[in-house]
Formats: structure tokens, sequence, C-alpha cells
């Protein structure tokens, strides 16, 4: 109940100041690339590369940032294993047939398509996680206005934003009531506190949705959400770096069309 | 005197399948006034204070904003609510926005400013709170003091002329209370309104003009505050204390000391009833310290350093947010925070000098507060306002010191 969450993190990175859009192009220009690399050179340079700027540049924890890789790196692991496996080829380095429908065998080609896919994958997600670590919410909001999303929809969505960390302070409050009074100490006891505390917290949060709706009568609501703050200025240096690092990461993938790990 | 703004007339309410909560109320209160509600926890402060920006409806009886019978179609209550600003006790339910600058532009943009204005309404608050630079901050990363001044800066920017808080200090640290009881009398300095609803005693009884006691729905008592709570009685039917202060006072008369008609409200009043109490004259230093007054606003940021330097031991008090800011700006740490004009006014009878740094606005309340001790004391104590150019020191106050008691 006390993890950081990862907005938070995100509100207080190093490269908060940097424009929205350059960090939004950075990101999704990376996965793109991750996408139509044919090799795993590219993948992997993009997963160090941005790796290297959430840890030195966005200044983000370290250990934050492996525990947040962590899950899908098992995850494409295990995957991984299973593509190595089941994948066929004709250098075949090793085999297992366990039944008689079904053959294990390590070959080069699956190696090589292995090595590719995992790539590709930390790539993606070094990426996704770059995203999510240096842009908060808070400044994806106006991009979404600027892309034309319906108003009412981004108002809501601002409003749920504003919304989850109530309830969430909220859930928190209960809960250590109830584990102070020695809630949860039991199976049976378990059960019944996790009850309650669903049932106190829904409570609590209609209440709050309308102390919501009379906060905003008292402020003149009519119909306006307010207008978006500012994003940082377009810099030349960011710019630049952005520009610099999508042109190397192309020509890697254009270069490194036909290589393979083995 | 002033106009009258805000008038109730008979009004009464019942919550839904409850009880009575305000059974015959009336009152008026004056343009530019400072009054406190003061009453036990379920007097009727909230509901009645709810009345005054429409958001309750009283079922009999009526209320008149600015001499007009508030009236309750959409239209007028947008009127009435950007005339007269609320805010809420707990600031997590007033703040609705995810980011400082949309909370506080939600007013303004509502009231369909243009984008160039609604940015000057939400500059202009958050500089007056203190808050600039929290723009882009999300209201959840916010301390509770900084949060309620985000709340108070988003009734700010729709610039009412009333202004309405319940329980502005609850759930402060002591120096929040008093930093949101400064700002309360800037905004009092600067022409507004102000309505608070408060249990704490100690805080509303040096700074309300009137004070309104409630007790169950109705009105217990309304008067000036040293009346309002000197009566032992009323006090302790409202379910509160006496003021420290007031109780001393009585005390001292009781024990049959001759002490001046006008009751303490600072600690620098007591001091003078106390010098009265025991005909002594205050000062036992030949001469009294000086008090001077920088002003943030027009004199040149780099010249307080040399003054500094060349003034050691004077004590600092800063009034006012932007006086505060600059004081935090230029790494100067302040001796007083709160009460500055009474501190350094104790410090100068004592012969030590002091220094304020205020606004511009706030220059002639020094003044003032100096002159009006200077009358009733047979002290004077020189004020000198530091010039721009810091090379000439203007002596002001050319008083007559006259004796007190």
């Amino acid at each position: 109940m006390y993890e950081e969450l990862l907005e938070d993190v995100a509100q207080a990175n190093g490269l908060r100041e940097v424009n929205t859009y350059i960090k939004l192009v950075v990101g999704l220009g990376a996965i793109l690339l991750c996408l139509v690399s044919t090799s795993y050179v590219a993948p992997l340079f993009i997963a160090v590369l941005l790796s290297g700027a959430i840890i030195i540049l966005a200044r983000i924890d370290a250990r934050t940032y492996v525990e947040l890789f962590i899950v899908p790196f098992w995850f494409a692991a295990m995957s991984v294993i299973v593509i190595i496996l089941l994948t066929g080829g004709s250098e075949v380095y090793w085999s297992w047939a366990p039944l008689p429908w079904l053959s294990l065998s390590i070959t080069r080609e699956s190696l090589n398509e292995g090595i590719f896919v995992f790539c590709r994958v930390i790539g993606g997600m070094s990426a996704l996680i770059f995203i999510a670590l240096t842009t908060p919410m808070t400044d994806l909001f106006i991009v979404m206005r600027r892309c034309r999303i319906p108003e009412a929809v981004v108002d809501l969505a601002m409003m749920i934003y504003r919304t989850i960390f109530m309830i969430m302070h909220l859930l928190v409050q209960t809960y250590q009531a109830q584990v102070m009074r020695l809630g949860y100490s039991s199976f049976r006891e378990s059960i019944e506190s996790f009850a309650t505390l669903c049932g106190s917290v829904f409570i609590a949060s209609w209440d709050a949705g309308e102390d919501l709706v009379r906060a905003m009568d008292a402020r003149c609501y009519a119909g306006k959400f307010a207008i978006l703050g500012e994003t940082g200025p377009v810099n030349i240096p960011s710019l630049a770096a952005a520009g610099l690092f999508l042109l190397v990461s192309l020509c890697i993938v254009i270069i490194t069309k036909n290589i393979v790990a083995i | 005197m002033s106009s009258i703004i805000l008038e109730a007339r008979d009004i009464r309410y019942r919550y839904p399948r409850g009880m009575e909560a305000i059974r015959g109320i009336s009152f008026h209160i004056r343009k530019g006034e400072k009054i406190a509600l003061v009453g036990p926890n379920g007097a009727g402060k909230s509901t009645l204070m709810l009345m005054f920006n429409g958001m309750i409806r009283p079922e009999s009886g009526i209320i008149l904003f600015d001499n007009e019978p508030v009236s309750y179609d959409r239209e007028s209550l947008r009127k009435l609510r950007k005339r007269v600003g609320f805010v809420l006790q707990n600031p997590d339910r007033q703040i609705i926005a995810p980011t400082v600058y949309q909370d506080i532009a939600f007013g303004p943009v509502n009231l369909g400013y243009s984008e160039q204005s609604v940015k000057e309404a939400v500059t202009g608050a958050l500089r007056y709170v203190g808050l600039e630079g929290f723009e882009r901050r999300p209201p959840h990363l916010l301390s509770g003091g900084e949060k309620k001044r985000v709340a108070i800066a988003g009734v700010l920017a729709m610039d009412p002329d009333v202004l309405v808080f319940d329980e502005p200090t609850s759930g402060l640290d002591p120096s929040g209370s008093e930093d949101i009881m400064e700002l309360l009398d800037e905004l009092h300095h600067q022409g507004k309104t102000i309505i608070i609803s408060t249990h704490d005693i100690e805080l509303a009884y040096p700074w309300a003009d009137r004070a309104i006691l409630l007790l169950e729905g109705q009105i217990l008592q309304e008067a000036i505050p040293d009346v309002a709570f000197g009566r032992p009685k009323y006090v302790r039917q409202a379910h509160l204390s006496m003021p420290i202060l007031l109780d001393l006072y009585f005390e001292l008369e009781k024990r049959g000391y001759s002490l001046p008609e006008k009751k303490p409200r600072t600690v620098l009043d007591m001091l003078h009833v106390i010098d009265c109490a025991f005909q002594k004259t205050p000062c036992c230093h030949a001469s009294p310290g000086t008090i001077s007054v920088f002003d943030v606003d027009v004199s040149p940021h780099d010249s307080l350093p040399g003054w500094l330097a060349s003034h050691p031991g004077v004590s600092i008090g800063a009034m006012g947010t932007r006086a505060k800011q600059h004081a935090a700006d230029n790494r100067i740490s302040l001796d007083f925070t709160y009460g500055v004009i009474d501190k350094c006014i104790l410090r100068a009878v004592i012969g030590e000098s002091s220094l304020i740094l205020t606004s511009t606005g706030m220059v002639r309340r020094v003044e003032q507060r100096v002159l009006e001790f200077d009358k009733v004391s047979s002290i004077r104590v020189p004020v000198r306002l530091l010039d721009p150019e810091n090379t000439v020191e203007k002596q002001d106050n050319p008083v007559d010191p006259f004796p007190g008691c």
C-alpha cells in the first residue's frame, strides 16, 4: 500500500520540462523502428540507449526502472523459450520428442528467431517505459486535446485522473484503519474486512463525487473544463538529440537488415 | 460607515428528514468587514455559509446580496457565485482539475474570460498566495497548506467581492494557520469582505472586526470580539473558551488593578494593560529602537543585503506573501512572520531595532499601527522607510508623544 506510483515518478523526472511532443515522437518512433527492423541489432541498440536516457537524463532511480522492467522481461523470456523450442529449422542442435505429436528442438533458425523477438520486445518495452516515466498524464491531456479527441472525453479523463488519487487516498486510510484494529488477521476476517473496505470506499467516493459537482457549481461551472497549461517549449538541444537518436536508429535498421545472431 | 453587502432576514432551513439547522437568523454584513462565525460543531455554521453563495436555499426568509434578494435561477446564481467566493474546509474536495494551473483557471474559463485574461488571472492568483512555479504540479502531490492555498487561489482568480472561508485553518500547522490568517488580512486590506467560520478563538479574536456566535441554528450573540468572547456565560454556552488575553485582562481587573478601557487584542495591547496596571513606564531604555520598512515592490532587490550587512543584529519580519517570497528568494532568515508590526514595536520598546519587509499596500499600515501605539503609550517609535536608492533614510511619523493612562 505504500508503493510509489508511476505517475508520481513521472511528475518528478529530469525530462519533465522537455516538450511533450518530442518525447512522444522519440518513444513512438522507437517502437515503430523496433517493429520494422529485421535484425536484432537495432532493437537492442534502442533498448540500451533509451534505458540510458531513462536512468541518466530523466534521473529515474535505477532500481525503480529495473523493477518496472522485470515483469515484462520474464514474460518475454518465457515466450521466447517457447518460440525457440517450437520453431523448426534445418540446422538442428538438439531435439527431443516426448510424445508422438510433440517434438521440441533447438535449431539455428529458432535461436535466431528467439533472439530477434526477445530484443524486439525489450526495445519496445524500453520505449514504452520511456514515455511512461518521462511524460506524466497531465501532459498527455494536452496532447489528447490537440489530437482532436472529443472534449467530453478529455474532460472526463481529467476528472477521473483527479479522482483516482482521491479514492486511492481514501483506500489507504481505510485499509490502515482496518489493519490497526486487526482486520485481515485470519482468512475469514480478511474477506469481511475486504468487503467493508469496498463498501466504505464506495460510499466515500460517492460522497466525493457529489462534493465535486458542488465544488464545480460553486465556481460557476458552465460546461467548460479548464483550458490546458502549456507544455515545455521546443528547444534546439532536445530536438537535435531526438532527431539524432531516431536517425541513427534508422540507419542501424537499414545497415543491419540482414544480420542474424548466429 | 460602508454599505451593507450581505444581509439575512429571518432565514430558516431544515435538512431533509432532519432537524432544523437554521432557526430564524437575521444579520447584516458591511463591505470590507472581517467577520468570524463561531460556534460548536453542528451549530449550523457551514449550512449558513453555504447560503451566502446560493448553494443552499433557505426554506423561509430571504438573503440579500448588495441589497437585492438572491434569486435562484441559473444565471443569477452564476453572477452571485462570481462575487461571493467560497473556500471549502477540505481543499481536496474543492480542487477539481489535474494540475494547479487548470484548477485555478477553472473559474475564469467558465466565466468566459479570454485565454489571455485567464492566464493573467491565474498568474495573479498564484502570485498572491505565493505558489509561483506550481502551475504544472498535480494537486495530490502538494502538502495540506499548499492545497489550501491552491483552493484559495482558485477562488481569488474569479476576483470576488466577498470571500467565505469554512474553517480556513483546520488541519494546518500553527505556522501554516498564521500564514493563512495573514493572507486573509492582506485580502481584507485590498477591500474584500471576509467571512470565516472557525473554532480557533485565539486566531479569530485579534483578527475579526465582528464575531457572530452561533448555537443550535440561532445567533447567540453578535458583537465586536471583546464583547462577543468576553462574556463567560455565552462563551461556555457556545462550547468555546475565552481568549487567553481577555481572560488575563478580566483576572487583573478582578484583583482591583485599574486598567485602560480598551480590551487587549494582541500581546502588545496586553503589555500596555500590564504597564498601566502596575503604573510603570514601559521603556526602561534610553531610546526606543527604530523600525525600518523595506518595500519589496519598489526598492531594488540588491540593495537589501548591503543594508543588512551594515545593521547586524536587527530582527527581521516579513508581512504579506510577496515579502515572504522575497525573503525566501534572497535567503533572508525571518524572525517574525505573523503579527509582524506588533512584534517589531515590542522590540523597539526594549531598545532593539527591526526591519519589516512588505509590499507597497502595507507600508501605510505599519505607520498607522505605530501611530496608534504612540498615542496610547508615551513612547515614540521611529519608523523609517528605506529609500529605493538606499542612501537617504527618510524619517517618518511626526507624532507628539502623549500619555495613555
